[in-house]
Formats: C-alpha cells, structure tokens, sequence
C-alpha cells in the first residue's frame, strides 16, 4: 500500500520533476547549504528523494532473474519487469557464452534448455515505449531450483484384515534424463482432525521411465477404527544436477474409511497376535461406550471421532484356549471381540525318522515351546520330503501335550535316502527342521513274534520267528539269548538276510544235550540303529544223547573180604546227557566174568562175592539213548604196612592234603573219606586225582566243623590201589562240648589225688591240647567259686599238656581245708566247659595233738601255782573277801523296815531309816472340763459322761506308796504344789475306756504328756508334752491315758509282736502299774490323728463299726 | 469317565429313580396299566438330574470361555443367539398350554438344542470339555427319548421336523469367535431355563395325570430326592 501510494505521489509530481532537471548530486550539495526553514527544507528533501527514486526506476531493468526446473532438461527462468512498464513490454535475452542466441517474448519468463555447467551472463532487455533497460545476470546451474512436480496418488486402498495401507503412485520418471534418486515424504494423518500418525520417507530412483510405486503401511489401530489420510511429496536427488534441490509440494490428501453398517463393531475381530506385543482395539459405535475390559482389566479409553473409541494394550499375555476377551460396554449392550495371543511354532525338536518294517517311516519330534494356540489357530506341521516332493500334514486339534508328536510316511520303493523337512506353521510364524536319513541305518524292527524251536539232534534245534517288514534288502542281525541255569546265560549273534515274507529260521547249535534252555531273540539291521524288544521267551529241552563218561567208581572190600562192595557215583548232568535208567556192572578176572545188570539208577552201590581179589571191575551207565563207555577200577589192594595216623586240620571248608610224588603211582590217587566215628567200612565220599598231583583239597558240603574225619589216600597201581596214607582231621576245630568227668582218688591232709577220663571224639570236637586244672581254698555256694577260673590270686593252674596223663596230684596243701577244684579241656578251638568240685582235705593229727597238749599243760601248770598260793595266803584271802557277816534276824530295825513295805497298815514306830508314807489320793474331778464330743464315736463311756461323773469318786483309791529310794529331783515346780508328792491313779480294767478328766491348771502345767511309764518317780501327769499332737489329745479327752505312745497303735494291731517293738523306747516294764499289758483293750482314742481319718482299714473304726452294730 | 462328587450323586439320584420306577415299567409289571403316570414322573427326574448335571457342566464351560463370561452377573444382550429356542414365556400363556402344545414345545426346545449342543462339542478345544459336553448330550437324547415316551403313551404324534429348517451347525467366519461365545452362553442359559421349565411342565403334567390314590406314593417317591 505505502509502495503504491508512492507511485501516485510521484505520478503527481512528474512535472516539477522535469522543471527541476538537474542531477540528484546537485541538490543534495544545495540542500546541505539551506537549512534556514526546516519545513521546506524537509519538503524539498522528500520531494527530490522521490524523484530520485524516479529517476533511478526508469535506469533499472528486468530484475529478480530466477531459474527453476522440474525436470532437469529445461530451465523456466523468470524475472520481474521494471516498474512501470506496460503489457505491452517486449524482452529479449540473450545468453551469452553460448553461441550467442537471443530471445525475444513479451513475457517475463522463458524456457529455455537447461545450461552445462558454467557461469552464463543473461541479458534482458526490456523495449517498451519510453525507452529500454538492460540488465546482466549471471546465471549458474547452482542458482537453479530443482523442484519436481506435485506428486499425485494414483491410488489409495486398505486391507482391513490387516489393518495395512495401500498407496500407489508414479514417479513420472520418464521426464528426467538421467537416473536419479527420488525421496518421497509420505504422511498419514488420523481421524478427522488429522493428527499427524506417521511420516515416513521412501526412497526409489527414477530410470527414464514412467514407473508405479507402492508403499503400505500397517496401522497400529484397525484402520476400520478412524479415517485416514495419506498425502506423499517428493524431492529428486540428482547427482547431475548441482543446483538447489527442493521438495515437491505435497500431493491432494486421499483418505480411507470404514463405513459403519448399523451394528457396532469392535475391531480387530478374532486376531491372532504374538506375546508380549502391544494392539489396539477400538469400538466403532453410535452410542457412549462406558467402559472397557480386557480379560479382568479395565482398561482407560481412547476417545476417536464421534463416539468411537480405542483402547491400547501393551505387552500382552498368552491368551487361555478360548482366546482372550476384549469387552465395550455401552449402556444397554455389550460389545467384543477375542484375542489370541500366543507364538510362533518352536523349531521341531529331535526330530528322528526311523521305521519299523521299512514299509513306513515314522518320524518323531518334540514341539518345543507351546504356542497358547489351539483349535483352528494350532500349529499345522507338514513332513516333505524333497527328493519324491511327497509330504503329509499334521494338525492337532487339541490342547498340547508333553508328548512327542509323529508322523508317518509312506517308503518309496528303491528310495533310501530321505531329505525330510519338517515345516510348523501357525497364523504367527513358521519354522522348520530338516534331517536326511538312509532310512536303511534306521531300522527299529518291531518284536519278533511266533518264537519256535525244533530240534535237529540233541546239540542243535532250529529256531524260528516271524518279523514284519520288508527286509529283503538288508541282513538282519539278531540275538539269540541262551540261558541254561538261573546263571548261566550265553549271547549268540547271528546274520541272516532279510526276507520279504517275514518268516525266519537259523540253526542253533553246540547246545548240551538233554539240557533245559530258555531261549528268546531280538532283532536288528547289520548297520545298526536299536534293538527290537525281546521275543517272548520259549523253554525247550534238548534231546539225550549216549552218556559221555563212565560213573566215578571206588570199591571197597567188606569187612570179612570175601565181598567186594562197588560204589559209583551218579553222573553230572553234562555227562550223563539224558536220564540215567540204569547201571551194568561186571568184575571180570583172567577167567571169569561175573556181571550185574540193570542196576536202576537211584542205587549207586552193589556188592558182589568174589573168590579172589584181582578182578577188574567195570560200571556202565545207560539212559534210553545207549550206554557209557566203562569206568574200570581193579579190586585189589596192595597192603602197606608202613602207616602212621597223621593229625591235619581244615581251612573252614576244606581240607588240604598234599603227598610227596610217587613214580610207581600209574594211574590216579584217590582219597576216600568218612565220618570216623562211623564204623567200617566206611565211605562218605572218595575223590581221584590225577597222578601227577601231589595234593588236593578236599572240599565236600557235608564236612561240618568240629566233627572228625578220616581221610584215606591211595594210591593206584597197574595191579590195585595201595592206601598210602591215614589222615584224621577236622575241617575246623572247636572247643569240647563237655568238660572231662574227673573224680578224687584219694585225700590228704596236705594232697589230693585227681583222676580223670578222656573226652569221647565226638564231644571233643577237635584234637584234644591238653587240660587245665584250676584248685584254690574255696567253699561250695561262695562267690570265690565264680571267679576261680578267672585268674584269682589265691587260685593255682596247672596246665597238663600230656595226653596220657590222667591222674594228678595237688601237694602242699593245708589240712581240713575246702578245695574247689576245676578242670577243663582244651583243643585249638578253644577251652572247653569246667567240671569243679569240693574237697576237703584231711585233718593233721599231729598238729591236733600239739593243739590240745599245750593248752592242758598250760593250766594244770597254772592251777597248781595258784593252789599253792593260796593255800599260803588262805587267812588274808578269808580277812579281804570273806570276812565274818552277822546274822540279819538279830536286827530290830530290819524287822521293822520289813513289814512296812509288807504294805501293813498296821504302821509301828519307825526307827532306822526314814520312812515317809505318802498319800495317793483321787483328785477331785473338775466340773467343768471340756466335753468330749469326738468320744461319741471312740469310746462308749462318751455316751454317758453323766454316769461317768458319778462313777468317778467311786474309783478313787488311796493307796499308800512308799518307795525305797527316792533320788531323783522332780523337776517340774508344779508337781510341788500338786502336793508334793507322787500319785498313782489305780484304776480297773472296767474303767478304762472313761477318759479322766484332769483340772485345767494341770493339764497347762503337765505338758508332759503320757510317753511311757515311770515307775515311781514321775507321775503320769508329770510328764512334758512333746509334740502338737499330744497336745491335741491333752485337750480333747483329758484324763488318763496309758503311758505308751497311742499314736504309735493306730495303724498296727495293739497285739502285734510289733507294736511293742516299735515303741522300745517308751515300753514300760513289767510293773503292776503298767498298762502295757493290757493295752490291747485300750482302744486308740485320737481319732482326729489324719492316720486314724486316713480312710485305711484301722483297727479304730473296725472297732467303732462294731459298737454302732 | 471322569465322575466327579456332583456327578455321582446325580448318577445314584438316577439309579434311585430308575430301582423306584422299575415296577412300573410295563415290561416288568403287567398286573395292570399305570397310564403315562410314571413316565411322566421318570422324565420329570430325569429333567431333575440334568438340571444338576448342566449345573457343573456349565461352571466348567464358562470357566473355558474366559472373563467376562463366567462371572456371575455377566447378563449379556440376546445378540445373535436369535434361533435358540426361547424358554421364557407368558404365565399366562404357560398356563393356557395343553399337554399336547406343552410337550411338543419341550419336544422341540430340546430337539434344537441338543443339536446346538453337539455344535459346541465339536469345537471345544479340550478333550475334558469335550467329554463332559458328550455325556451331557447322551444325557440330554436320553430326556428327548423321555419326552417322545411320554408324548407317545398319551397318544400325541412326535412333532416332524420341516424339511430345510433342521438347525445345523455351521463353523466358519460367519460369526466371531466373541458372538460365538454370546452364543454358547446362551445356549447354556436357555438350556438351563428349558429345564427349569420342563421340570414345571412335567410337575404340572404329572399331577393333572395322577389318580388321587397313587398321589401319596408319588409324593413321598418325590421326597425321595
């Protein structure tokens, strides 16, 4: 606006322009020299600046001279007019440095053909009516722009399913002479605001022609969610072209949308999307969705247009079988969809192909990881194979398992080797396995079945199975377990070839006839892979054949010698080869045979007479196949006197025996052995051995240790057999079962004489070593006797190592004395029991008589001394110890004192010795002592206390006393005051049970209580009180109460021996005062005493018991 | 098969009514013709008995259909179950039923869904599912057979299915797999209110058909249970 009013402005003032035609330097210069009047002078100034401007606009030409190309090969170049021309403008530019070529055009742009490089000056002129200007310009690619034209989408489309954009447009590349790299800008905007979702560049390169593009891009939000808006630009990036290189303006907007049918839909529907991935799902709805869940989750909204809104999920979880549950919920309705959310199939693990019958291969593997997918969402496994381009398929429909998963295809014929690949595939991955197998190496034949054997001859039998499949290619290699015993068992492998109809025989041989097997087979290929399982097991039993060997055989001569016993012994099994029916035996000599046939086979010992004593005597054994060959043995002995008993003991289970190596011994050594307590001819058993061998250990399961036996050696001529050797042994010694009888031959004062028998072998159990005989002083039932044996100090040991002694003598002895004697014998296994036994020895009558002699000596000795000083000193013995007594009926006083304590009343005049009478009197009773309640169940008298008190001064007797000595103090004051005298309460046997009452003062000064009589020094009432419970009877039933102690007659029976011994010390003695003698009558009246109360059986409440009846 | 606590007692609750019931089947007792009492009586127990078993089977089902379908207030809108039979009808209309419409309405119900059920069967994704949905379809042919029994003693015609509109079962893309499982919720809600109403159907048939003087046997075989 301001330009424009000054182009009026200087319209205006054209005219003063022209008269005022001078040059602009001049009027600055003047106007630097007026300045007298500011207004004009800033007037003129104004007015000249404008001219001035004026003036240089009609000097200016063309300007603004701007080059742009948009397709490298022209150059649009426009400029700006001069101000003030017209329409009716012409231009021409010309363009130097080039072959000078100028253009002439009425506009102010031209096209011209795109420069090379290098500066070119351009020149326009612009002709218009009031003259013309020039300008220059220099003109270089770099100052062109390279701006591509407005890129156009040719097409827009969506795959809803995927939630993916399709964008489609051409890069118009034809235009552009060279190759050139083109970045497109490609945004898309979201919902009807537009919110910026993505940009992205792409890049492609432009070759000359027109080419289509295509991009896509997936949504992270279903696109049927919102609309979307995608425009594209792009910019060329030409290595030929140096100049500016500009973005394209951006291409008109295209959109993609969802058009909602009536129902609200919830998106995406039943997808299927990898763990831990983040989706969103949005519901499109005409009505407010309140909220949003996702299994149990609430999830927060995002608001889109209308009201449509979305939810986002990030990371989420593998889904349950059904899939997961995405709930919208609206006011009155619900909205979902599922969700699966799992992964890719895991790469097929261990995959294995083997076959069985090589008609099928079976191919095996381990899924791996689970998918969380199931149903029609499952992984589908195919099994190609890539040299037939054969496959089967595998789908499972339910939920996994652990187990491995097969599949089967079928072999081809003359095919081998097998490239398979195993291909897993579910909507979100696929992985693969391959493994190639020569399907030959891997043969796992299936169990063979109908196992038979047959037999050939009694060491072979053919066997016979059936094995499926189509080996008649390959040789088999099958294992033939062989198992004779529980032990022995033998593995043969044989090879046979392989047949089409599955049926297979093979010969077994080198078995032992007439032996039980136990067979079974199993199967492979020669290139092996597995075993099959093995057959079921088949029992069979070879057939017999002759017996190998002739019996063992020993021969013995009865005891009289005109009979020859034969002996053989059965036959092992694997020599016998069948069962043994029978024996033939036959003693031949140079002239004749005797024979015994069909001998059956349990007996294993004939006897036959023969008149001499060379014969050759043979055993054959028979089974039903055919006979042995003969074992032959000659009857006769070769007698050698030159023999001696040898001792040998065993190592546990056997017995070695060795001998020195005899040349004349031709044939075998034998040694025969029994049990040598057996009487003869005895045989337990008999062993040969070779001739060479110079010992043996004779090992049999019937030697039993401790038990002796008898070994004979022989030894074998051309003629007969010599016994070599008499051995007796043990296999293992132990210790005598019994210990020897002994018994004492004779006694001595000082010796005893010992005998004892020997131990019968049987009981001595091994070879006797010796005895050991204990003796010591010692008497029966002592302890001393225990421990004899156990190295007493006082206890001798003599140890008798000489067999043939059977009698000792213990000397030095002592006389009249216990012995224990003990005796045991002992063999190297071990002391056996001991006999023992007492023996007093005998008295030394010598030291008897020195005993008595002395002693009488002694006091005839003594007495005659003493006589005879007696009888010198007799008148000074009579004068010291019997000295002249007078005669007592001549004293008076005697006499006197005599009828006093006669107890005469008749008391006559006392003369000698002081004689004080006392007085016992009965004391009052008192009228108010205590009554006794508890006397109600103690004592009948409680019943009538009124009699009671009436009877009393009936009972009171006084008694004159009077006591030899009276010596001892009474210590208790009170006793003085009492009367000062002692007092003797006499009462009968029918007043027992009345309790005496006793005045308050004296029970509190009479502590004592009634503990025992004392005889004419203290009265009863005298005594101190000792204990609690005393005290307690004091009060309760005061009165007299025996002098023991009642408490001690509570619980034991007043006429128990015992219940006088327990109180000893209080018992009184015998005095016709006590009341010891008669306590039984008494009954025990504490009856508060926790003893009496105890509920116990007491004699007090038996008695009580029976006064209530 | 997989028994279970629930299923046992249901099962001795069958045994029971089956010991109870067994004089009056015809074949054993032919001192005289009980009319369609007793059947009516054995269908009523054993509508009784698949009530209980629909129970458990249900609470497994919906476990296996996820949140929010096994929650127990989750009452979603009838969307696209549309042609399963409706059990909720009218008092009123109930009321005004004959035997005959009252039978032939059961007779179809259960016709319809047990062909639904058998659907449901076939796409569940475990064996153990699949299992407990087999025995309850045995169960549930076993209460139609029931029905025709009771239909047939009292001499009404079976209902003929139209030609064209036996429900078929129809896999495929046609529903969502979330509409499938509305669907499958409704199934087992109008299956567990058909036989809540049947139980009242037969309870009113069985008294209307009982003579007064087996009313008592009848009533204490009831309380049986």
């Amino acid at each position: 606006m301001l330009y424009r009013s000054l182009t009026d402005c200087i319209a205006q003032t054209m005219d003063i322009y022209l008269c005022l035609k001078r040059p602009s330097w001049m009027v600055a210069s003047k106007r630097m020299r007026t300045a007298s009047n500011f207004q004009w002078l800033l007037s003129i100034f104004i007015l000249l600046y404008l001219m001035n401007q004026v003036n240089s606009q009609k000097k200016e030409g063309p300007h603004d001279l701007k080059c742009v190309t948009n397709n490298l090969q022209v150059w649009d170049c426009s400029w700006k007019a001069p101000s003030g021309t017209s329409r009716g403008t012409n231009y021409e530019v010309c363009i130097e440095n080039r072959s000078h070529s100028c253009y002439r055009l009425e506009k102010t742009n031209i096209k011209i053909p795109a420069l090379s490089h290098g500066d070119y000056e351009i020149i326009i002129n612009s002709l218009h009516d009031f003259g013309s200007s020039t300008s220059k310009f220099t003109l270089n690619e770099k100052n062109v722009s390279l701006i591509p034209d407005t890129p156009e989408i040719l097409n827009l489309s969506a795959d809803f399913s995927t939630s993916t954009l399709y964008l489609k447009w051409n890069d118009r590349g034809s235009v552009f002479p060279h190759h050139s790299n083109v970045i497109w800008e490609i945004k898309v905007l979201r919902k009807g605001s537009m919110e910026l979702v993505k940009l992205v560049t792409h890049n492609t390169t432009l070759n000359g022609k027109d080419t289509l593009h295509h991009w896509s891009w997936a949504s992270d939000m279903p696109l049927e969610c919102a609309i979307h808006f995608v425009e594209i630009r792009c910019r060329i990036d030409s290595l030929h072209f140096s100049g500016r290189k500009e973005w394209s303006d951006w291409s008109p907007v295209k959109n993609i949308s969802w058009t909602p049918d009536s129902q609200t839909k919830v998106f995406p529907q039943d997808k299927v999307i990898l763990v831990g991935s983040d989706i969103t799902f949005c519901c499109v709805s005409q009505e407010k969705v309140l909220s949003a869940l996702i299994g149990h989750t609430n999830c927060p909204l995002i608001h889109l247009d209308g009201e449509s809104v979305a939810i986002k999920i990030h990371n989420i979880s593998v889904s349950a079988s059904s899939g997961t549950n995405v709930v919208f919920t609206t006011e009155d309705n619900i909205f979902g969809t599922v969700v699966f959310a799992g992964y890719p199939p895991d790469t097929p693990q261990q995959l294995d192909c083997e076959t069985h019958d090589l008609k099928e291969i079976i191919c095996s593997w381990n899924p791996g990881r689970s998918t969380g997918l199931v149903g029609p969402r499952a992984t589908i496994y195919t099994l190609y194979e890539s040299f037939s381009g054969k496959y089967v398929r595998y789908k499972r429909d339910e939920a996994p398992t652990n187990e491995s998963y097969q599949l089967f295809f079928q072999m081809l014929p003359n095919q081998q080797i097998y490239n398979f690949t195993l291909n897993a595939h579910n909507p979100l991955g696929q992985s693969e396995s391959t493994i190639l197998v020569n399907i030959t190496e891997k043969v796992y034949p299936h169990t063979p079945t109908s196992f038979k054997v047959k037999d050939i001859n009694s060491t072979a039998v053919t066997l016979s199975w059936h094995l499926p499949g189509n080996f008649a290619k390959i040789n088999l290699l099958c294992q033939i377990e062989i198992k004779k015993s529980k032990s022995v068992q033998e593995q043969r492998n044989v090879t046979i070839k392989g047949v089409e109809n599955s049926s297979y025989l093979v010969a077994l041989d080198k078995l032992n006839p007439y032996t039980l097997y136990t067979l079974r087979i199993r199967c492979s290929t020669e290139a092996f892979w597995k075993w099959s399982k093995w057959s079921n097991k088949k029992q069979h039993l070879t057939t017999e054949a002759i017996p190998s060997k002739g019996p063992d055989t020993w021969r013995e001569w009865s005891s009289d010698g005109k009979n020859l016993i034969i002996y053989w012994k059965p036959l092992p099994i694997n020599e016998a080869n069948g069962k043994i029916l029978s024996y033939n035996v036959s003693c031949s000599s140079d002239e004749e045979t005797q024979s015994l046939s069909e001998i059956p086979d349990p007996q294993h010992k004939a006897e036959i007479r023969l008149d001499k004593n060379d014969y050759i005597i043979s055993v054959v054994a028979k089974n039903s196949v055919g006979s042995s060959p003969p074992s032959k043995i000659a009857s006769m002995e070769i007698p050698n006197d030159d023999l001696e008993i040898e001792q040998v003991v065993g190592m546990g289970k056997g017995i070695l025996l060795t001998w020195h190596y005899d040349p004349n011994m031709t044939c075998d050594y034998v040694i025969k052995w029994c049990n040598s307590s057996r009487l003869e001819p005895c045989l337990m058993d008999w062993r040969k051995v070779p001739s060479n061998s110079t010992e043996t250990v004779i090992e049999s399961d019937q030697f039993r240790p401790g038990v002796r036996y008898n070994f004979f050696l022989y030894g074998c001529r051309n003629q007969g057999y010599q016994l070599l050797r008499t051995i007796i042994g043990y296999v293992e010694e132990l210790a005598p079962i019994v210990a020897p009888n002994f018994t004492v031959e004779d006694t001595s004062a000082d010796s005893i004489l010992v005998k004892w028998e020997d131990i019968p072998v049987e009981e001595l159990r091994g070879f006797l070593r010796g005895y050991l005989f204990y003796f010591g002083k010692g008497e029966r039932d002592t302890s001393k006797m225990r421990v004899l044996v156990s190295g007493h100090s006082d206890i001798k040991v003599k140890n008798i190592t000489d067999m043939s002694q059977k009698t000792l003598r213990i000397a030095d002895l002592q006389g009249k004395t216990s012995y224990h004697l003990v005796l045991r014998a002992y063999t190297d296994g071990g002391m056996g029991p001991e006999k023992s036994m007492y023996v007093v020895t005998k008295e030394n009558s010598v030291g008897l008589i020195i005993a008595i002699l002395i002693p009488v000596a002694v006091a005839v000795i003594v007495g005659v001394v003493t006589s005879i000083l007696c009888y010198r000193k007799r008148e000074w013995i009579k004068e010291t110890f019997y000295p002249d007594i007078p005669n007592p009926e001549n004293c008076k006083a005697l006499q006197f004192q005599k009828s006093v304590c006669e107890g005469s009343n008749a008391l006559k005049t006392l003369e000698m010795n002081p004689c004080t009478p006392n007085n016992v009197e009965v004391l009052e009773t008192r009228s108010a002592f205590p009554k006794i309640e508890d006397t109600e169940i103690i004592s009948p008298v409680a019943e009538r206390p009124e009699d009671r008190s009436d009877a009393e001064p009936e009972n009171h007797v006084v008694v004159s006393y009077c006591p030899p000595i009276i010596e001892e103090e009474i210590p208790n004051p009170a006793a003085d005051e009492a009367g000062g005298a002692a007092q003797v309460i006499y009462i009968d046997v029918q007043s027992m049970y009345q309790p005496q009452a006793k005045p308050e003062e004296e029970q509190e000064n009479n502590p004592v209580g009634g503990a025992g009589y004392k005889p004419q020094m203290h009265l009863p009432i005298n005594s101190t009180v000792e204990d609690i419970a005393a005290e307690e009877d004091l009060d309760k039933t005061v009165g007299y109460r025996p002098q023991a102690n009642v408490n001690t007659w509570n619980l034991v029976s007043p006429d128990s021996p015992r219940s006088i011994d327990s109180n000893s010390e209080i018992v009184s003695f015998g005095s016709p005062c006590s009341i010891n003698s008669r306590q039984f009558l008494i009954p025990p009246k504490d009856e508060d005493s926790p003893k009496s109360n105890g509920g116990g059986w007491s004699f007090t409440n038996f008695f009580q018991n029976k006064s209530n009846d | 098969m997989d028994l279970r606590a629930g299923d046992s007692w249901g099962m001795l609750a069958c045994l029971c009514t089956v010991l109870w019931h067994l004089p009056a089947v015809p074949a054993l007792n032919r001192t005289g013709d009980l009319g369609p009492g007793p059947s009516i009586q054995k269908t009523y127990d054993l509508t009784r008995y698949l009530e209980h078993q629909l129970r458990s089977l249900a609470g497994t089902y919906l476990n296996y259909l996820g949140p929010p379908f096994n929650e127990p207030d989750f009452n979603p809108p009838r969307l696209g179950a549309e042609t399963l039979p409706r059990a909720t009808v009218d008092l009123e209309v109930w009321r005004s039923l004959n035997d005959k419409l009252r039978l032939t309405q059961n007779y179809e119900a259960y016709s319809h869904l047990l062909c639904y059920l058998r659907g449901l069967n076939r796409q569940a994704a475990t064996a153990e599912l699949r299992r407990s949905l087999a025995h309850f379809c045995t169960s549930l042919q076993g209460l139609l057979g029931s029905i025709a029994g009771v239909m047939a003693a009292l001499g009404y015609p079976l209902p003929q299915p139209l030609p064209g509109t036996e429900p078929t079962w129809t896999p495929g893309p046609a529903h969502s797999d979330f509409l499938q499982k509305m669907d499958d919720f409704w199934l087992l809600k109008e299956l567990q209110t058909w036989l809540w109403r049947s139980a009242k159907d037969f309870n009113r048939l069985k008294k209307k058909m009982q003579p007064p003087a087996a009313a008592v046997t009848l009533h204490l075989g009831a309380h049986g249970f």
